[in-house]
């Protein structure tokens, strides 16, 4: 599972384009005061989709939830076949 | 190859979405054609800050201020980017709707860089407030064609065609910021630069996404081409980039 670091992320929205385009629809904005962007994780195809991640700009924005890895910019896993 | 280049590209250009339908095509571009221009704009950057950080007085933050205040922001990319938003038919609106939702966040993101600059002359004391900017005439033109400029307001080319730009010219904006970064200490030049930097990276992941994602056939292709032509060679000057009628 993937979730996004509000310490790194700057809500530039790449992600939810990315996501929607492809149909996946996981990244939403959060009904929170500040609104901001989250990864549904029942909706994220994660590790079998890593869209996001390759045009995600901010470094460290997207952790896996489990293990709390950066996965921004993109490791090797998730685009070298 | 130098390794801000080298690092460049290991993260932010080679990822690449599996089974993306236009990676193919970005991959061809850049390793074909939009190496060389970063190579050579870097090389150059470098080169400049060097010369620029042997001299004893601050002139040069001065003119790249007064530069960078014309060339974004207010000036520059409200117009340009505005035009780009308007010139995208109605019947290609829903096509298209990402990419006008990314192009108008950039316009945002442009009036902060050209605040930035703005903050360095304010900073250094050499204006007292921004709007004496506007009598100022370093600030308010630019020394290049405006194919993307204020020429293109009328007839635009192709929604697809900022994407070359996007792609190259802002991966160009990213390593001229790591440049400054690697090499100048000055906290307002730095502070220039920094707080660009995501934004930069974001606009060249627009360019990303758009090549991968929409650049699929040979029509919006061969406009990226043909951009990317112009930007390698009318601004860059990379003379293995002119048009073959040229060569």
């Amino acid at each position: 599972m993937l979730k996004v670091d509000h310490e790194r992320c700057t809500e530039c929205r790449m992600c939810y384009i990315v996501c929607r385009e492809l149909d996946i629809n996981a990244v939403y904005i959060a009904l929170e005061p500040l609104h901001r962007i989250e990864i549904d994780p029942e909706a994220c195809t994660f590790p079998g989709c890593t869209a996001c991640l390759m045009y995600c700009p901010a470094a460290g924005s997207i952790v896996e939830t489990e293990t709390g890895r950066s996965v921004v910019p993109p490791p090797a896993e998730a685009w070298r076949s | 190859m130098h390794k801000l280049l080298e690092e460049f590209l290991d993260k932010w250009v080679w990822p690449t979405m599996p089974g993306a339908p236009g990676a193919e095509f970005r991959l061809k571009i850049t390793r074909e054609r939009c190496i060389k221009g970063w190579e050579l704009n870097l090389a150059r950057t470098l080169a400049d800050i060097e010369e620029e950080l042997k001299t004893s007085d601050e002139a040069w933050k001065k003119a790249h201020a007064l530069r960078g205040y014309a060339a974004e922001g207010v000036h520059m990319s409200i117009k340009q980017m505005s035009a780009q938003l308007l010139s995208v038919d109605i019947a290609e609106q829903e096509k298209y709707i990402d990419l006008q939702r990314m192009r108008a966040r950039q316009i945002w993101d442009e009036c902060k860089h050209s605040k930035l600059h703005a903050d360095v002359l304010l900073g250094k004391g050499w204006v007292s407030d921004e709007r004496e900017l506007m009598d100022i005439a370093q600030a308010n033109v630019q020394p290049l064609p405006a194919y993307f400029g204020l020429s293109m307001m009328f007839p635009h080319i192709h929604p697809l065609a900022r994407a070359a730009q996007n792609y190259y010219t802002e991966a160009n904006a990213c390593l001229g910021i790591m440049a400054y970064l690697h090499l100048v200490d000055d906290p307002l030049v730095r502070h220039e630069h920094l707080s660009q930097q995501d934004e930069e990276l974001m606009h060249f992941m627009e360019g990303k996404f758009q090549l991968d994602f929409y650049c699929t056939d040979e029509t919006s292709q061969r406009h990226v081409e043909d951009a990317l032509g112009y930007l390698l060679y009318q601004i860059g000057g990379i003379a293995e980039a002119a048009p073959a009628a040229v060569r």
